[in-house]
Order: structure tokens, then C-alpha cells, then sequence
């Protein structure tokens, strides 16, 4: 059936109602003007306080990996690659192992966490860090060494406020600042 | 010593040069529009949940942006395109600004001048000649979109020409029914007759909202910013412009609704009332501070303009032009008839 074209109705208002419709807007614009709620965030000078399970970088604890390749598997984005290399084994002296360990190019990363979830012995891990500053685009490739270390945000490093987006029932949106322990002011 | 200063003094307080040049003319004007528009720009942040201009200098609220903006303008280049009328595109923004500023020249700030200047004779109509000097403006906009050879010019241009049906008569039937109770078109009896809270905006406001939306429409502030509507046509009749006479041209506009808004300070709100200076006063307080009252009256004015384009959207063409010709013009012709009955039963 084909669709049937309806004429829309322009909206007219009366002369009192438009008066009545200017004044409202006008109190709104007052409303505003003289309580502000601003939501800016002053993104040096603050920062948003990330809660513990955000998505954020990711961490290998280099001790727990079992070198499974579920992660580099699994990776949807193929960021995540294993690195190979021969080293003397432990258990064995005077013999060598073939090592396996992964290393993730942010280039390429989504942070959708599937190789955290997928990871049998916790090897890998989030951190609550989303705002790390790369020089150039090679940095961004994660070697070893790097990838086991925690990234920090510049914000939290600098001293910038912490601060949190949180849903108030009458102002909507607030910024409220985000004590040491977690809580918000 | 003192026969220098005074010498100077008389020179530079000469009333066709410093009204027109310091005050309320250009270098007041200029100031102003600044602070003006810092606060535009701010007040429509806070209502907006924004911050607006902050980064420039955090303890002024970011005030310096706006001067940051000035010595960017003045350092770009002023590009003239081959396809347009050479003469028209560059003398029109500069003469724009000028009739923009012509009505300053007219009009009285305080009863006595100082130095015992005089006005000449003419000047017992200055309300008649400010009126007329407010309306030379509008062909120069039109001008400029036309010289300028380009569609979005051309458009802004023509809307330019159609409100500038719509609000003028409007402002001049507005601001004469100020004149009509007194008897007379001199500014001074207009404010005389008022007391500080016995304001012509509260005895006639029909003819108050009909100067004030009257401003609105011929400045394009918001609701009426119809011929340099950005999403529709570019800058309007600016389109072409680019450097420090682009900010001239947008200054202008700015230094209209600033006349006009002295206008209405002097007309409906008492002008420099709180004071009442003598004949016989000494420069700063016979002429200066009654000069301040009516330009913190005309900012104060300016600023509620501006606060207008943080809560209303954009009228089409035809809406501001119904609104003007069916309701603007019988509440104008409606507060005129208010000052004629004034002006017959002796009110004021």
C-alpha cells in the first residue's frame, strides 16, 4: 500500500498565547542566566575521575601470562600481536625456549576488552586511563617493556582537579568534584 | 598654565567634536561594544550551559578575548575580489560606520554645555534630526551586499531592504509620541519632564516595546538576525569581506543598536535624571557625569538585547515582517495615540 501523503498543520497561535509562550522563554533564559549549570569540563585543570571498571588502557603482568595467544586470537581490531623470541629456559639449563608475549598497537586498538575478558590467568588488565598523550605515531606501537607499564593521565599527573559527571533529579547533569577516597562532593 | 588647560579643555570639549568622537561617539561607542560583546557572548554561555571566552585571561572571565579578536582582524588580510564594484565595496562598510555614528552628533547628553558653547537654533529639534540621521544607515548595508557581486550578498541585501520597511517607521512613530506630551522635539524637555521613576517607559510602554523590538529588528539582533543569517546565507550582505573592515561592518551594527539604544535611554528612561544639572555648572558636573548616567542607562539597555540571543531562535522574513506591519505598527500608532492624549490633558 503505498504511503499516503498528509498534509501537515502549520502551528498558529493566538496573540495572547504568543505573549504568554515569549514570557516563558524569557523566564527559562533568566533562570539560567542567574543560576548557571554549567557542564564545561576545564580539561587540564580538571579531569574526569574514572571509575574502576572503565574500558580504559590495558596493562600485562608479564609473570602471569601463560602465553596462550587468546588475546591476540580474539583481538577483532588485530592491535594485538604475539612477539617471539628465544631466550635461555629455566627449568632446563643450557637449553633455549621459544617465548611468546603480546604487545597491542594503540593505532589500531578499540578498547572493546575482549582480550581481558578472554584471558584465562588475568595476565591482562584495564586501567582506569583514557587521556595518554603520544608524540608520534610510532610511540603508539607498545613494545614489551612498555606495555607493562601502567599509563598515567597528564591531568592526574599535573594536579588537576578531579571531577565526575553526575545525573541530579532537578538540575540534570552536574560536575561534582571527586573527594581522595572516590566519593563525590 | 591654567589659561592652557583651559584652552585645551575648550578645544577638546568643542561639542560637534567630542560628541561625535569621544563621547557617547566613537571612542565611548567602541568601548562599549566591546563590553557588549563580551557579554553577549558570555550571557548566552551561561544560559547554555557553557563556559564561553575564558582561556585569553581566566580572572577578567576571558574580557581580553575580545581584544585578541580586534588585533587579529586588524592583522588579516583585506582581500578585494576582482569581480566586485571596487568603489561601492570599500567606501560602503566605512560610510556605514559613520551614519551609524552621525546620530552621537545630535544629541543632548545634559542641558548645559560646557564653556558656554550654545547649540545653534536648529538644534531645538534634535530628536527630529536624530531620528532622521538613524535612518541613513540601511542603504549603505544594501550597498554593500549589492556592490559585492555575490548571491548570498545579494539576498542579504534585499532582506536588508525588506526589514528596513518594516522597523523604520515603526522607531521614528515610536520615539515621536515621547515628544508629543512635552510639546516639543528637543531631548532636553522630553527628559525634563520625566523624574526618575515617573519614566516615559512606564506611562506609554506600548510606544517602549515598539522602539525596543523596532531596535531589535533594525540592528538584526535576535530574534530579527535575518539578513546576515549564518546557516542561510553566509554573513549576508559581509559575505565578501574578510579583515579589519569585516569587523567594521560588524561593529557597525553594534554601533546603530548602541545609538539607538541612547535614543531610548533619553526617551523613555529619564536620560541623565538622577542628575539635575544647573546652568552654571563646572565641566565635570554639568556635562561629564550626566554623560555617564546616560551611557551606563543606553548599556544597561544594550545588555538586554543581547541577553535576547541566548533564548530566541531566528523568525523567517515573513513572520518578522507580519510581526512588524500587523502588530508593531497599531502598538505604535497605539502608544502615539497615548502621548497625544498626554500631551492634550497636560500629564506631563
Amino acid at each position: 500500500m503505498p504511503a499516503v501523503p498528509s498534509r501537515r498543520r502549520v502551528p498558529s497561535y493566538g496573540f495572547l498565547s504568543a505573549i504568554k509562550g515569549n514570557l516563558e522563554a524569557l523566564t527559562v533564559g533568566l533562570k539560567y542566566f542567574l543560576n548557571p549549570n554549567r557542564s564545561t569540563l576545564h580539561y587540564p585543570r580538571e579531569y574526569i575521575k574514572l571509575r574502576p571498571g572503565y574500558r580504559g588502557y590495558i596493562v600485562l603482568n608479564k609473570a602471569k601470562c601463560i602465553m596462550c595467544e587468546s588475546c591476540a586470537r580474539i583481538c577483532p581490531a588485530a592491535a594485538m600481536k604475539m612477539v617471539r623470541f628465544q631466550a635461555p629456559d629455566p627449568k632446563r639449563p643450557g637449553k633455549m625456549k621459544l617465548y611468546k608475549y603480546p604487545v597491542i598497537n594503540y593505532q589500531r586498538c578499540i578498547f572493546c576488552g575482549l582480550c581481558v575478558d578472554v584471558c584465562p590467568t588475568e595476565a591482562l588488565r584495564h586501567v582506569p586511563a583514557h587521556d595518554v598523550v603520544y608524540m608520534n605515531l610510532a610511540e603508539m606501537e607498545l613494545g614489551l617493556e612498555a606495555f607493562q607499564q601502567e599509563p598515567r593521565s597528564p591531568a592526574e599527573e599535573e594536579g588537576g582537579i578531579p571531577v565526575r559527571y553526575i545525573f541530579d533529579p532537578e538540575k540534570g547533569l552536574v560536575k561534582v568534584r571527586v573527594s581522595e577516597g572516590g566519593g563525590e562532593q | 598654565m591654567s589659561g592652557v588647560i583651559t584652552w585645551l579643555g575648550e578645544w577638546f570639549f568643542w561639542p560637534p567634536f567630542f560628541q561625535l568622537v569621544i563621547a557617547p561617539g566613537l571612542v565611548a561607542a567602541l568601548v562599549i561594544v566591546i563590553f557588549i560583546l563580551w557579554f553577549e557572548r558570555k550571557a548566552a554561555a551561561r544560559v547554555q550551559m557553557r563556559v564561553g571566552p575564558y582561556n585569553v585571561s581566566p580572572r577578567l572571565g576571558g574580557a581580553l578575548q575580545l581584544i585578541a579578536d580586534l588585533v587579529r582582524y586588524s592583522f588579516q588580510e583585506f582581500i578585494v575580489p576582482f569581480t566586485v564594484d571596487r568603489a561601492a565595496f570599500i567606501t560602503a562598510p566605512l560610510l556605514l560606520l559613520l551614519a551609524s555614528m552621525l546620530p552621537m552628533a545630535v544629541i543632548p547628553v545634559s542641558p548645559v554645555l560646557p564653556y558656554s558653547y550654545t547649540w545653534p537654533n536648529i538644534m531645538k529639534y534634535n530628536l527630529l534630526l536624530a531620528l532622521a540621521l538613524t535612518t541613513l544607515s540601511p542603504i549603505f548595508t544594501v550597498a554593500a551586499g549589492w556592490a559585492s557581486n555575490n548571491k548570498f550578498s545579494l539576498i542579504g541585501a534585499a532582506r536588508e531592504s525588506f526589514m528596513v520597511t518594516a522597523y523604520e517607521l515603526i522607531f521614528v512613530l515610536a520615539l515621536l509620541s515621547t515628544a508629543a506630551p512635552v510639546h516639543s522635539y528637543d531631548f532636553v524637555k522630553i527628559v525634563e519632564a520625566q523624574s526618575t521613576w515617573k519614566l516615559m517607559a512606564l506611562l506609554n510602554p506600548p510606544a517602549f516595546l515598539a522602539a525596543f523590538i523596532a531596535t531589535l529588528l533594525s540592528t538584526s539582533g535576535f530574534p530579527f538576525e535575518i539578513p546576515e543569517s549564518e546557516h542561510e546565507v553566509v554573513a549576508g550582505p559581509f559575505t565578501e569581506y574578510s579583515g579589519l573592515v569585516y569587523g567594521v561592518e560588524m561593529g557597525a551594527a553594534y554601533i546603530k543598536r548602541y545609538a539607538m539604544s541612547v535614543l531610548m535611554a533619553l526617551a523613555f528612561f529619564s536620560g541623565w535624571k538622577p542628575l539635575d544639572p544647573q546652568p552654571g555648572a563646572g565641566v565635570w558636573s554639568g556635562y561629564v557625569a550626566p554623560l555617564v548616567v546616560v551611557l551606563i542607562k543606553a548599556t544597561i539597555i544594550m545588555a538586554v538585547i543581547s541577553f535576547l540571543r541566548a533564548v530566541y531562535g531566528r523568525y523567517r522574513l515573513d513572520q518578522a515582517l507580519h510581526l512588524a506591519w500587523k502588530i508593531l505598527l497599531p502598538l505604535a500608532l497605539l502608544g502615539y495615540a497615548i502621548g497625544l492624549v498626554y500631551g492634550y490633558l497636560g500629564v506631563l
